[in-house]
């Protein structure tokens, strides 16, 4: 006879058995499929190439196409992302609060933040590095040719610190002047208010490709300042959810490396090449049950983001406004510093 | 009445006067005469500039951006492309004529509420109630059957006009009541009053509205802690009305307390002195302050940008945010400008208007 106790676990094991699905062990997973969308941040504005809004007032640019890439994997559809516009102030105490799931938001992994905050941090997917622009015709390759020169920076961001270190180091006498904003500083540079201008790498780059109009009379000084890794920050507590994550981040990295594409996914999962391909695709078994999703949620993910090349060259790289170079973040095997743990 | 005509139409005309004027301070002696050429000339030169930068030189077709260099002047085009993303923010696309006759709805309610006839506590009761309940109910949709659209995307003009409103709505009644409450005869409603009032005006405004936004989910259980945008409201209202209970204590410091005394003495209830007698005082000597504070409170809408919300600002910063765009952040800042300009300069005209109208009453 059945009692009714065995009524209900067969009937949990057949949920757990059908596609599409399988019960997540990570509580936040859990909470996001039963809420049906994925809280993601936001910017109160735009930050160039991450953060953006389009014509259509829709969200785009690299940090919201990761989240549209991990609400695919753990939805199944990119949609179903929503975006909560936040401001750097309020961004971890918001996640704190529940208010959202995940920060990917341009947010550089400290010890700090780590620690204290209470926060956990994925795989970086990002490099970015504090830099110097200058004016072309000071004919200066690097800081050393700043001396007794006058170094704008935006007033109470980490780079003004970081900037002063650095130039105390190498012992180069300057003269320091802060600006409230961006606007601010990108004018008084343009206006030879000063010689250079220190600022996170992908900026520098995203101001010489667009505000200025001849891109050549400025040049990205050579020194290298600090190289901040951009991940994504999770709540502490939740060690599954991190998996997720990091290997959401992996299979865009593995589907680059193993030539996966957008367009090309649905042949490859049909005829794998290889085991590797075979594996991130779900057509042979593993990749989704081990994290509690669907096997097939890396084909998805790519079928409708594309792999982290296409999502790079889309908001930063070639096929941008910005056009700017993959450098530090490419694949390793292209001479960048991004790679992936090995899918086994 | 007939008099005060007779002398106004006696008076020479504005004109003949300005040339009068103009003859004797402007052009009296020659050293006048130069520095009026010379600061009209610059003046005229700035304004010159202007025309030809806003006007002239000016690109105007969202297509013609490429015309946008360095020779060309301003570049309207980043206006006729991305209006609709710094007037409604992040609201969905297809759904902007929602948003559109909701910030109508709004501006139309504030516009008829201006109107003397509109005057009386029944008859703006249901035009606030009307006009609020079809702002709601059109951006936020459920109920109407539309697609709903959750305040978290609510943004751009529509939701700097609708911050300003319920928060001066809600805040007025309240600084009144403050008021009323720091002038009663119980030392203990006195004493609460004063403590709040004096409490909420030592803090700055962005610490009150960031603990609504920010801290107070984490000190509360979710089922208390309501929909972000109307905690924010509700500290923000609370804030001006501990402001506007002080411009009221000084319209009520105006009236001599024999007229209290006298009300008293004819049998009248507290609540009919206070009603016929005493408030329409405090109201006419608090409208300079009350207008300033209006105004001010409409600026000060623009520091939830740092609490996440996409106010005006913070849509103008978005549509200039793009790389297409990056160049233009000018033209956004002048056309956010003057929308600022339009509104407030209408407020503080309207606020002439009512003083005038007061002093008329007064005579």
């Amino acid at each position: 006879m059945l009692t009714k106790a065995t009524v209900v676990s067969m009937a949990a094991a057949a949920i757990a058995m059908l596609p599409g699905a399988v019960l997540a062990e990570s509580p936040t997973v859990k909470e996001i499929q039963e809420r049906g969308t994925m809280l993601c941040s936001g910017h109160n504005g735009s930050y160039f190439g991450f953060v953006e809004v389009n014509d259509k007032n829709e969200w785009k640019g690299l940090d919201i196409d990761i989240c549209r890439a991990l609400t695919t994997a753990i939805l199944g559809d990119p949609e179903k992302a929503q975006i909560v516009p936040l401001s750097w102030a309020q961004r971890f105490p918001a996640l704190q609060s529940g208010d959202v799931d995940i920060i990917i938001k341009a947010t550089g992994w400290t010890m700090g933040r780590d620690t204290e905050l209470g926060l956990q941090f994925s795989l970086p997917y990002f490099f970015g590095g504090t830099q110097f622009m200058a004016h072309g015709e000071l004919g200066i390759t690097d800081a050393t040719g700043l001396e007794g020169g006058t170094i704008c920076v935006e007033a109470g961001t980490t780079i003004e610190r970081i900037s002063a270190n650095y130039m105390s180091t190498i012992g180069v006498e300057h003269t320091i002047v802060s600006y409230e904003s961006a606007a601010e500083l990108r004018a008084a540079y343009l206006a030879n208010r000063c010689d250079a201008f220190a600022g996170w790498g992908p900026n520098l780059a995203v101001l010489r490709a667009t505000e200025i109009d001849n891109p050549d009379a400025h040049i990205i000084l050579s020194d290298k300042l600090s190289s901040e890794p951009i991940a994504a920050a999770m709540r502490q507590g939740d060690e599954d959810f991190v998996d997720v994550v990091n290997w959401m981040l992996a299979a865009l990295l593995i589907a680059e490396e193993e030539g996966v594409t957008k367009a090309n996914v649905a042949e490859m999962a049909a005829t794998p090449p290889n085991p590797r391909v075979a594996r991130l695709l779900g057509v042979e078994p593993g990749m989704g049950e081990r994290l509690g999703l669907r096997e097939t949620w890396a084909r998805e993910m790519i079928a409708a983001m594309g792999n982290f090349g296409e999502i790079y060259d889309r908001n930063l790289g070639k096929d941008s406004a910005y056009n700017l170079d993959r450098g530090l973040n490419n694949l390793w095997s292209h001479g960048g510093v991004l790679y992936a743990p090995i899918l086994d | 009445m007939t008099d005060m005509i007779t002398t106004l139409t006696a008076r020479p005309s504005r004109m003949q006067a300005f040339v009068k004027s103009m003859k004797r301070n402007a052009f009296g002696t020659p050293l006048d005469a130069a520095i009026t050429i010379i600061v009209f000339s610059v003046l005229a030169y700035w304004a010159w500039l202007l025309v030809d930068w806003a006007v002239l030189r000016a690109v105007w077709r969202a297509e013609d951006v490429g015309d946008c260099t360095e020779e060309a002047g301003a570049c309207w085009s980043v206006i006729a492309g991305r209006h609709r993303l710094i007037l409604f923010g992040l609201y969905p696309f297809e759904q902007h004529w929602r948003s559109t006759l909701a910030c109508l709805a709004i501006i139309l309610t504030v516009i008829f509420s201006c109107f003397p006839q509109a005057w009386s506590g029944k008859r703006l009761t249901l035009l606030w109630g009307v006009g609020f309940a079809a702002y709601y109910l059109l951006m936020e949709g459920s109920l109407l059957g539309l697609q709903q659209v959750t305040t978290d995307q609510w943004g751009g003009l529509a939701l700097t006009l609708f911050l300003f409103a319920s928060v001066v709505l809600l805040g007025m009644p309240m600084g009144l009541g403050l008021a009323l409450m720091r002038r009663s005869d119980m030392p203990v409603v006195r004493g609460f009053a004063t403590l709040i009032i004096d409490f909420i005006r030592s803090l700055p405004l962005l610490t009150t509205l960031f603990t609504a936004a920010v801290v107070v989910p984490i000190l509360l259980p979710s089922w208390l802690e309501g929909d972000k945008i109307w905690r924010v409201i509700i500290a923000f209202a609370l804030f001006f009305a501990c402001y506007q209970a002080e411009v009221f204590r000084g319209g009520f410091q105006a009236i001599p307390s024999g007229q209290f005394e006298a009300g008293k003495a004819l049998g009248l209830s507290y609540w009919s002195i206070l009603g016929r007698i005493v408030l329409p005082q405090v109201f006419r000597h608090a409208l300079p302050s009350t207008i300033n504070m209006v105004v001010v409170t409409f600026k000060e809408t623009a520091i939830v940008i740092i609490i996440g919300f996409f106010d005006i600002l913070a849509s103008a910063k978005a549509a200039f945010g793009t790389g297409e765009w990056a160049p233009h952040y000018l033209e956004v800042y002048v056309f956010v400008g003057a929308i600022y300009w339009v509104f407030i300069f209408s407020l503080g005209q309207y606020g002439e208007y009512l003083k005038g109208r007061m002093s008329i009453a007064a005579r």
